[in-house]
Parts: structure tokens; C-alpha cells; sequence
């Protein structure tokens, strides 16, 4: 039999999330609602000092005076705030020093995962910390990063054992009222992870996160804070995958990146939360505000593979403020069914001679629809500052859409700028070509998927890239090789 | 009184010097409607985001001059494309001027809107086309709601019209500031060729707001080109919406210059409406001082088989700003769609700044489509090279300038405005050379 | 090895193949020439299993088996591989990777594993000395801004990996220079042996000089009007095909 373009988009409408499981684990759950004891409640559970307490109430305040944004491409019905449960922790504290005595369905979940943490331990090198619901469970290999005097924890820990860095960073690159879900972030944050590079120092790893939703109806508020002291470097991964359900979940996460001068960060995120069910139901709400700021001769680097989420909102930014800093950003969105994703970037050059490059590759299929949003500002001091961006869709079937809205604001005369967009769809002429090889037309339509997101997969530390293809390939149906 | 509630008063008065039994005032009404709900735009809106009113918005401009104003035609004849045989449309201050008009309805109207909306023998063509395009933002329906002056042309089937048709509007400056809402209308029918040339000039620095619309239909195979220039004094701002409808096979272009003006805000609109469609736009932009043009564009490809183009150069010095806003909407319908959009902008100052948004929203899957953008200066080194062969820097910048706005010259197919437009060009930028586009 | 049978294909209803008889046995070398239209790429896609064309009509046979229902792939499976006149680009696939993909495609529709990575690599490095092919020519992404000789060129390559029972080169001499058709025409001749065929598509002779044909078929109007041997294409070359359609229409 023929496999035809039609039969693999006939296969893509009926995918099921493969990663649709469930784990029974029992939780420690505050009750559904958020008011302001609900925010003193969850700094009293976690025993946070009085200035985070503070902070938190201070964020609540502010985000009730605030509304919902709506100007994204996207539609979907929002999110009722009052029927979530801020705060879920599972109730089998494990202990940190064997992960025989973490809870063996943990452990499972892992397994189908296929991020055991064994495994990932011995074969990668990665430390991990992972986060199942809202309270870190493991951290592994810091040991060797404690000798490098690199801290990488929980939020929480960091919070009690790193106070003085926590205060003096938190909420300066995203400040508490930067958006509705970054101030929504800020007063009921659960947890996350903290890393702090000291000056001069290579992290001598990857270091990853794992985020996990698991507990129906538990909002997910991770807060994530990378310091990269003068001279440091850290590469860190974040990935992410989440169980089915019925209700739509809400992850509104804030990442912030803080590269100090001559340091560097890279940051990559492989992104594939429960997608919602070829109807379009159920599925997670992804509201990110990721944002770095590159001191003098400081870079960044975003690289994303979002194959997952119901709705995504999400533009990883870089705050180029010191001369000669650099920003990157490095984006495949795949889309399918009823996914809607917009997604892009801002690139604020403030420093002399600062450069910027985006490569956005979009992939639609099914029902979707995939935005690019993205915004490159030279402001006036910003003297001999480098833009080029690249932004290609590529289409799949007929009834997705592909949309560009690349903003480009430019008050510096000696600012160059490039950019350019296309949006195609597979060729026949492709698939035969391939096919009078003897590459079927599933196989070669991976090929060519693959082939387009080439430009970003390669940008992804070798460990993730493997994972990102088998994201890629989950999304376009066990195509992509 | 702010000049929203001014207008909105002012309706009424208009409606004593109008026939209000016709057809057409419902439209007029409805549309005064649509803009007091909406108002004036402001940044908040995204299609203005870039652009302020609020600057233009503060004068107490007349809304009805009053005065028969009489100009010698010896005095403003440079402002017309006058080396060759035309059809002329003339208003000064927004009234007809048959003096300095050449009309016809020899075989095709080149005529009046006024005698147009109130004739019984021009009912089924206002019927038919009279705000049939024109979208319902606040703007273009204020200018419905007052719309009773303009352009009327049609061009009915088999027609090749010999002659460009000039649409020209003088304001005198007899009033301390006035406001004009011109509205035309060109319906050109099947396999018919016209060729359009439109200008807004101010005689004095006092402050003109033109907020101008038009509607432009072509049939089944015909041809338009339209040609905008825009080179006013610098007291007189220009909010002008065009809005093109194309049938099958129809080609059309409107070609736009941005020289002079305070505010010039251009509203490009096409819709394509059926198959085998050729549509293009472009421009070039070459402002300076505190200058601002915005240009706004759109390309609804809504059928199959059809191509759209669009080039728009800027050259932005001074404390100017530039804003490039185009966006391609490709329908689910419109497979094998080629669409192509290219912004290129030089700035030559540190305080000149540009703001552009090139959109692609795509909903069918095999088109071809994609947009290019950039920003930056003149090339040093060709800079360097022509200096040393002996050009001077001044002559040397133009010549790089002509070159970079050459690609949308090459399209203008009357050579009379490819000279008319590099001589504006040469003096704006205060060279005399023989460069030939 | 190939037997067509009375075979008939239109595209949007529009016939183009009008009743072509041919047979190719192993070892033996075909040349197909005709004028501009005459339907030689439609007979070369035709073979190839391409969708947009419908056989109305004929049977085309494949060591005796009846391929008329195949899939494209299922037939390059079986050892039929079409150099195309205009070969596809595929941006980010580099040749390697596709070349891996395609041999390891067939090995397993075959029941064979994957060719191991050194034995592949051995391979690779041969072939392409063999066509005097750069090694940084294989990282780049497949056909990609490659000259018309470099496209060329690596459809010989992709020939020269996967071994095919029937070689079909669709106009394989155009945009090649007197060189580049040289080693081109060397790599063809080097993989000939008695156990595989090759059809040649070709308006000019000029490259039978180089790859000499066995049988040489006048294609005119969908049908094979005039079938020789290698001095044919001479006589075609010298007198063009005026004359050809002359008899025909005689």
C-alpha cells in the first residue's frame, strides 16, 4: 500500500499523546482559590523568610490590579484563577543522598519518561533537578559543582541558603509587575531552580531541569534565576512533558538570565506539555516570560524546541545593555491538531556594538496555528548594532496557518538590519525524489522536516538534541529519524 | 471644542448643503455613526501604534470653506504633469474647478463626484461600487460620512483611455487651517486600461488635514496604474486610503511618493477577488526635518493562482521617522499564491528613526510567499570608490540614493513622472545631475 | 530485466505516451533520443512510478513482474534508479544523510540490516574518488545552490551507492561541460556490468560517445518510431530529426 501525504496527515490527526499518564502519587494540596492568605500560606509552607513573604503579597497586590493580555494570536478560554491550587507537594519527601528511597512510582514515571535519572547520571553526565509538581525531589552531582562553588538548587533552598544573592536578583530582569503572569508568577511561585556561576568559572556540565505536571488542577509557577558571575559560562537545559487531562492546565513560568561581564549563558528548552487531544481538548496553557540581560561583552543564547502546549505564549528576550554583548535566539515551533502557539522574541540593543540573530523555523500541521512575534529595537545610543533575522514557516496540510509579525523599531542610524521570512509547504516534487530512492513518504517527509530545522537542532548541546528530534518526532507522528 | 465633537456637530450643517433624500445619505449616516463610536485612532490601536494624530488633531481647521477661490493656472500649472496631454480633475479647497478642469463623457466619465451621487444616469454605478471596498475604520468612515466632493470616474468595457487622468486638489490657505475629505471613485470595467495620477497641494504654509479615500474597482482583465505624489509643504498633513478591488485577470498597481507633507499616513488596501490576479505596490519614501510617513499596507489573497508585489524604499534623515506596516493575508482558498514583500530603508541621521512590521499570515499551504527587510546606511565603500573617481560627496550620496530606489522607478511606465519624480528627487536632495532612472 | 509492454500514459488527460514497446536486457545499454516533446521525461517518469502521470494503457515489467501498481519507492526497491534531468533540492538534508537513509531504506524493504558505518563510509570514499567528488561536497545540503554539473554529478553518486538493476539517465549531458561529462561518463561505464541495464535519455549524441549504446529508439509523438544502433544517433545528430518526422508523417 501507498503511504500518500493525505494517509501521514490522516496519522498526525489521530496521534495520541504518547506520554498520557498518569502517576498516583498523593499530594499535599492547598485547597483550589487564590487570595492573599493563599499567598502567605504558601511562603508559611515553605518557610520562607519575611522579605519573600513580603515580595510575594507585593506581587499579588499588584497583578489583582492588572488584566489579561489578549493582543496574541491565539484563542482559548481563560483560565478561571480561583480554580486552581496554588501550591501541591508530594507527600514522600525523598532523601537526597540514594534514589532508592525515592517512591518507586516516582521512579516509574521517570522510566516512561525516559529520563531515569540513572541513567541520565552515568551515560550524560547531567546533574539534574527535578521538579514533579512544585518541590524539587533530587539533586544529583552537586558535589562536583560545590567544589567548582557553583550553586545550583532549588528556588526554595536557595531562598533559605542563599538569601543575600536571591534578594538582590530576584525581579530585577522580569520585575514583579512586568505582565499579568509574570506578576501572577511572582505571588505564588512554587518552586524552581537557582544557579549561580561564580567569576571565571566554566560549569563544567550541562545543567538540566526536568518540570513535570502531574497533579490535576495544579497550576505550575516555576521561577527560575541563572546567575552567570564576570567570565563565567553555563550551558543549562530545561525540558519538560506533562501527563493528559481533561482541564486545561496553567504553566506560567518566569525564567530570568543574569550574564555578567565577558559571561555567557545558554540556554536551551525542549518544551512538549500535553498538547490536548485531536479535538482540541484539555491540554496545557503555556504563559512564559523568559528574559535575559547581557552586561558588556556578555551573551546569551535562547535555543527552544516547542513541540507541546495547547496554547503557547512565549518570546525569550535579551536586554543587551553592556557594548559589545550578544543575543541569540534559536527557535523550532511544531505545531498540530488544535495547538496555537505564538512565540518569538525581543531583542533590545541598548550597549554599542551589540548583535543580535534570530532563526525561528515554524512547522504547522492539522488544525493549528503557529505565530512568529518577535521585536528587534536599536534604541538611539545603540551605535553599529548587527540584526539578522531569519523566520521560515513550513506548511502541512490545509487547514493550519503560519503567521508573521516581526516588529522592527530602529533609532540608530548606524544600525544594519536584515530580515527575511518565507513560507512553503513540503514539495511533491521532494517526496519523489525521495521516493524514486527508496525513501517512503513518511520517511521523507521527516527528512525534510528535519532538514528545515537543521539550523537550530544543531545549536542544542548533543544530549538535547537527540531528545529534541524525539520530540519532533512524537509531534509529526514517528516521522523524523 | 476637540475636532471629533466639532465634526460630529458639523454633520448636521452638512446635511443643509446636501440632498439628503438620496440613497447615499443612509450611508453618510450610518458611517457619521461608526465614527463617533470609534473616535480618532490613537497609539493604542495597532494599526497606529507608530503613528500619533495627535499633533494634526489639535488645529481648529474649517470644515466648509466657504470662498469661490480662484487660482491662475500660470501660477500652479508646475505642480501638474504638464508635458503631456491629460485629463484634468481639478478642486481647489475642496470645490470643483472647471476653469482648470478637463473632463469628459466622450465614450468614458472622467468627471464629478457631486454630479455623480445626485445624477439618476450614474445610480446604478454608486449602487453598485459607492463604499462597496472602503473598510468601516474611523477614518475612512468619516470621510463617508462627509463624502460629497472627488473624482468620479468610469471606464466602461473595451476602453483604452488615451490620456492619464490627473486628480489634483489646491488648498489656498484662505483659511487659517481647513480640513478637506475628498472621496473618488474609479470603476474600470472589463479589458478597459486606465492610468491615474494623483496629487494634494497646499498654496501657503498654513495647515491643510486632508483625510482622503478611494475606491478603485477593477473588472474582469482590466488594467489601472495609479500614481500618488505626495510632495506638500510642510504644514500640510495626508491620511489617504486607498482601497483596490480586483476581479479575475485584473492587474493593478499604485506606485506611491512620500516627499513632503508634516504627517503622511497611506492606507493601502487590495483585495483580490478572483483568479490569475497581478497586484503591486510600491513606493519610495525620501523625507527629512521632523517629516513622518507611515505606510500601511495590505494584500487580501483570497483566490487561487494570484500574485501580489510590493517594494517600498525609505530614506529617512533629519529627525524623520518612517513607518513600514504591510501585511499579506493569504485565505485557505488561495493555493499556489506568489507573494513577495520587500522594505529596504536607509537612515542618515542619528535622530531619524523607523519602525517596520512586515506580516505574513498564512492559511493555505502551497503558496510561495516571503518578506525581506532592512536597515542601514550608504555603502562606504561604493561611497569611497565613486568619491574617488572624482564624484563629489554630495553628488556621490544622490547617485547611491537613486540607485537604491531604482527598483520601483523601473516599474513606472508614464516617463513624464519617472522625470517629474527624479527631479523632485534631485532637488530634494539639492544636486543637479543628468541621472536618468 | 525491463519489458513495456503497449504502455500508454497521459497527464490531465492529456496523452503523451502512445503505445511504446521496449526491451532491455541485462547488460545491455539504451539510448532514447527525440525531439524537444516527444515524450522522453514522461517515459523515464513514467518507469519511475511518478503520480501526476496515469497509465491509461500497457504493462511495464520488471524481471517479469508486472510493477504497473508500485509505489515510487517500492520500485526503486527493486533495483530501478532514475537520474533526474532536474534534480530536487532539499534544503539541510546533507548528502550523506540522504544517501545513508536511501540505502538503509532499501536494505530493510529487501530484509537486509543497515549497512554497517564503516562499510558505508568504504563506500562513500570510493565512489566519490571514483567521480572525482570533493569530501566537503558531501556535508552540504542536498542539490542545494549546487551547479548544474554538481547536481549532476551527485546523481551519479547516488547511482554509483545504490547499485540498481536499471540506471535510467534523464538527459544526464545537459549544463555539463566536456570534463565534468567525461568522468561522468566514466562512473556510468566503471558500474556496468552484465547483471544491469541502462537507459539513456539524451536530445544529443554527444554523450553516446562516451556511453555507448547498444540500441538506439527514435521517440516521436509518444511512440518509438525508429529503432538502430549506435550509428543512429550519428545520423540524428548530423541530419537532426526533420527527417524522422518527415517518414512519419509520410
Amino acid at each position: 500500500m501507498k503511504y500518500t501525504e493525505d494517509d501521514l496527515r490522516e496519522e498526525l490527526k489521530t496521534k495520541e499523546y504518547e506520554y498520557g499518564f498518569y502517576t498516583d502519587i498523593e499530594s499535599d494540596t492547598l485547597p483550589i482559590g487564590l487570595s492573599e492568605d493563599v499567598v502567605r500560606a504558601i511562603s508559611l509552607k515553605k518557610e520562607e523568610p519575611q522579605w519573600m513573604t513580603d515580595w510575594r503579597v507585593e506581587s499579588f497586590r499588584a497583578w489583582q490590579e492588572m488584566i489579561e493580555p489578549e493582543w496574541a494570536n491565539v484563542n482559548y478560554v481563560k483560565p478561571d484563577f480561583q480554580a486552581i491550587s496554588y501550591y501541591s507537594a508530594p507527600n514522600t519527601k525523598p532523601k537526597l543522598d540514594s534514589l532508592d528511597e525515592v517512591d518507586p512510582e516516582l521512579l516509574e514515571t521517570f522510566k516512561k519518561l525516559g529520563i531515569s535519572l540513572d541513567e541520565q547520571k552515568m551515560l550524560s553526565g547531567v546533574a539534574m533537578d527535578v521538579v514533579i509538581d512544585s518541590v524539587s525531589v533530587a539533586t544529583t552531582f552537586k558535589k562536583t559543582l560545590n567544589e567548582k562553588g557553583i550553586i545550583f538548587c532549588s528556588m526554595s533552598d536557595a531562598i533559605k541558603e542563599h538569601p543575600e544573592l536571591v534578594k538582590k536578583h530576584l525581579g530585577t530582569v522580569v520585575p514583579q509587575k512586568d505582565n499579568f503572569y509574570a506578576a501572577l508568577n511572582s505571588a505564588v511561585f512554587s518552586d524552581g531552580s537557582f544557579c549561580y556561576i561564580p567569576k571565571g568559572v566554566r560549569c563544567p556540565m550541562e545543567l538540566s531541569t526536568y518540570f513535570r505536571i502531574n497533579q490535576a488542577n495544579t497550576g505550575q509557577f516555576e521561577r527560575t534565576l541563572v546567575i552567570a558571575d564576570e567570565g563565567s559560562y553555563v550551558s543549562y537545559l530545561e525540558g519538560c512533558t506533562a501527563p493528559s487531562r481533561d482541564e486545561n492546565q496553567l504553566h506560567a513560568a518566569v525564567v530570568e538570565l543574569i550574564a555578567m561581564d565577558d559571561a555567557e549563558i545558554k540556554y536551551s528548552t525542549v518544551q512538549n506539555w500535553f498538547p490536548g487531544n485531536k479535538e482540541g481538548k484539555g491540554g496545557v496553557y503555556n504563559f512564559v516570560t523568559k528574559r535575559g540581560i547581557c552586561e558588556k561583552n556578555a551573551k546569551i543564547s535562547w535555543t527552544q524546541v516547542e513541540t507541546g502546549s495547547a496554547v503557547t505564549w512565549k518570546y525569550p528576550s535579551c536586554i543587551l545593555k553592556g557594548d559589545n554583548s550578544v543575543g541569540e535566539f534559536y527557535s523550532i515551533a511544531v505545531t498540530n491538531n488544535h495547538q496555537q502557539a505564538d512565540t518569538g522574541t525581543k531583542m533590545i540593543h541598548l550597549g554599542k556594538n551589540t548583535k543580535s540573530t534570530i532563526i525561528s523555523k515554524g512547522i504547522s500541521a492539522g488544525k493549528s496555528q503557529n505565530s512568529y512575534r518577535g521585536l528587534v529595537q536599536i534604541n538611539s545610543r545603540a551605535d553599529n548594532a548587527r540584526n539578522f533575522s531569519q523566520c521560515d514557516s513550513l506548511l502541512m496540510g490545509n487547514d493550519c496557518g503560519a503567521h508573521t509579525f516581526p516588529y522592527i523599531e530602529v533609532k540608530n542610524k548606524t544600525a544594519i538590519i536584515e530580515h527575511e521570512a518565507t513560507t512553503s509547504k513540503i514539495g511533491e516534487d521532494q517526496i519523489f525524489y525521495c521516493n524514486q530512492r527508496g525513501i517512503d513518504t513518511e520517511k521523507a517527509i521527516a527528512l525534510i522536516v528535519n532538514g528545515f530545522s537543521k539550523e537550530v537542532l544543531n545549536k542544542l548541546p548533543m544530549e538535547f538534541a537527540i531528545e529534541a528530534q524525539k520530540l519532533l518526532e512524537i509531534s509529526l507522528e514517528g516521522s523524523v529519524g | 471644542m476637540e475636532l471629533k465633537e466639532k465634526l460630529i456637530a458639523s454633520f448636521m450643517a452638512f446635511e443643509n448643503l446636501v440632498d439628503i433624500d438620496l440613497p447615499v445619505h443612509d450611508v453618510r449616516s450610518e458611517a457619521i455613526k461608526e465614527f463617533e463610536s470609534q473616535g480618532f485612532p490613537s497609539k493604542r490601536d495597532e494599526a497606529w501604534k507608530y503613528t500619533s494624530l495627535n499633533s494634526i488633531l489639535k488645529h481648529d481647521y474649517s470644515v466648509f470653506p466657504k470662498l469661490e477661490n480662484h487660482i491662475d493656472y500660470n501660477d500652479i500649472k508646475k505642480y501638474f504633469i504638464h508635458d503631456i496631454d491629460t485629463y484634468k480633475i481639478v478642486f481647489i479647497d475642496g470645490k470643483y474647478s472647471s476653469h482648470l478642469s478637463e473632463t469628459t463623457h466622450d465614450g468614458i466619465d472622467v468627471c464629478l463626484m457631486s454630479s455623480a451621487l445626485s445624477k439618476p444616469k450614474y445610480r446604478l454605478i454608486i449602487e453598485n461600487y459607492f463604499n462597496k471596498v472602503a473598510t468601516k475604520d474611523s477614518l475612512s468612515s468619516l470621510n463617508t460620512a462627509f463624502s460629497q466632493e472627488g473624482a468620479y470616474i468610469h471606464i466602461p468595457k473595451n476602453k483604452l483611455v488615451a490620456k492619464p487622468i490627473q486628480i489634483v486638489h489646491f488648498s489656498t490657505g484662505n483659511e487659517a487651517a481647513l480640513m478637506l475629505q475628498p472621496r473618488n471613485l474609479i470603476v474600470v470595467d472589463e479589458n478597459s486600461h486606465v492610468q491615474i495620477i494623483e496629487r494634494h497641494q497646499s498654496l501657503t504654509d498654513n495647515p491643510v488635514l486632508t483625510n482622503s479615500v478611494t475606491e478603485v474597482f477593477a473588472n474582469k482583465r482590466a488594467i489601472v496604474d495609479y500614481y500618488k505624489i505626495q510632495n506638500d509643504n510642510q504644514n500640510a498633513s495626508l491620511i489617504d486610503s486607498t482601497f483596490v478591488n480586483q476581479k479575475r485577470e485584473s492587474v493593478a498597481s499604485v506606485h506611491t511618493f512620500s516627499f513632503g507633507g508634516k504627517l503622511t499616513r497611506n492606507n493601502l488596501n487590495f483585495y483580490q477577488n478572483g483568479e490569475r490576479i497581478d497586484s503591486t505596490m510600491k513606493g519610495i519614501t525620501i523625507i527629512g526635518n521632523k517629516q513622518h510617513v507611515d505606510h500601511n499596507t495590505l494584500v487580501h489573497h483570497i483566490e487561487p493562482n494570484c500574485e501580489s508585489h510590493q517594494d517600498y524604499k525609505g530614506i529617512y534623515g533629519d529627525s524623520s521617522t518612517g513607518v513600514f506596516n504591510g501585511k499579506v493575508l493569504v485565505n485557505r482558498e488561495a493555493q499556489k499564491t506568489n507573494a513577495f514583500q520587500a522594505n529596504n530603508n536607509i537612515l542618515l541621521s542619528d535622530k531619524a528613526s523607523i519602525n517596520t512590521k512586515p506580516q505574513l499570515e498564512i492559511f493555505a499551504d502551497d503558496v510561495k510567499c516571503s518578506h525581506g527587510c532592512t536597515i542601514g546606511q550608504l555603502d562606504d565603500s561604493a561611497m569611497f570608490y565613486l568619491r574617488s573617481r572624482g564624484i563629489p560627496e554630495k553628488e556621490a550620496k544622490a547617485l547611491l540614493m537613486f540607485a537604491f530606489s531604482n527598483n520601483v522607478m523601473s516599474s513606472v511606465k508614464i516617463p513624464e513622472i519617472k522625470q517629474r519624480i527624479t527631479k523632485i528627487i534631485a532637488n530634494k536632495l539639492g544636486v543637479n545631475t543628468g541621472f536618468d532612472l | 530485466m525491463l519489458k513495456i509492454n503497449n504502455l500508454h500514459a497521459s497527464v490531465e488527460d492529456k496523452a503523451i505516451l502512445r503505445g511504446i514497446n521496449l526491451e532491455v536486457k541485462a547488460g545491455e545499454v539504451h539510448a532514447i533520443m527525440g525531439p524537444n516533446g516527444s515524450g522522453k521525461s514522461t517515459l523515464a517518469s513514467v518507469i519511475a512510478g511518478k503520480d501526476e502521470y496515469e497509465m491509461t494503457e500497457g504493462e511495464i515489467l520488471l524481471e517479469n513482474e508486472n510493477i504497473n501498481e508500485l509505489a515510487p519507492e517500492e520500485r526503486a526497491h527493486k533495483g530501478i534508479f532514475l537520474s533526474f534531468q532536474y534534480p530536487i533540492e532539499i534544503p539541510g538534508v546533507s548528502v550523506t544523510n540522504f544517501i545513508k537513509t536511501a540505502i538503509n531504506e532499501t536494505r530493510k524493504a529487501n530484509g537486509l540490516p543497515d549497512m554497517p558505518a564503516n562499510e558505508m563510509l568504504k563506500m562513500i570514499r570510493e565512489k566519490s574518488e571514483m567521480l572525482e567528488i570533493d569530501r566537503k561536497f558531501l556535508s552540504r545540503s542536498l542539490n542545494e545552490g549546487f551547479s548544474g554539473g554538481e547536481k549532476k554529478r551527485n546523481e551519479i553518486f547516488q547511482l554509483a551507492m545504490l547499485e540498481p538493476k536499471l540506471a535510467i539517465l534523464d538527459e544526464t549531458d545537459s549544463g555539463l561541460d566536456i570534463d565534468a561529462l567525461r568522468i561522468v561518463a566514466n562512473g556510468v561505464n566503471k558500474l556496468r556490468s552484465k547483471d544491469n541495464a541502462v537507459i539513456v535519455i539524451t536530445h544529443y549524441q554527444r554523450l553516446l560517445d562516451h556511453i555507448v549504446p547498444d540500441f538506439v529508439h527514435v521517440l516521436y509523438e509518444g511512440r518509438i518510431v525508429k529503432s538502430g544502433g549506435k550509428e543512429l544517433a550519428h545520423e540524428l545528430e548530423e541530419k537532426g530529426y526533420d527527417w524522422i518526422k518527415e517518414e512519419v508523417n509520410a
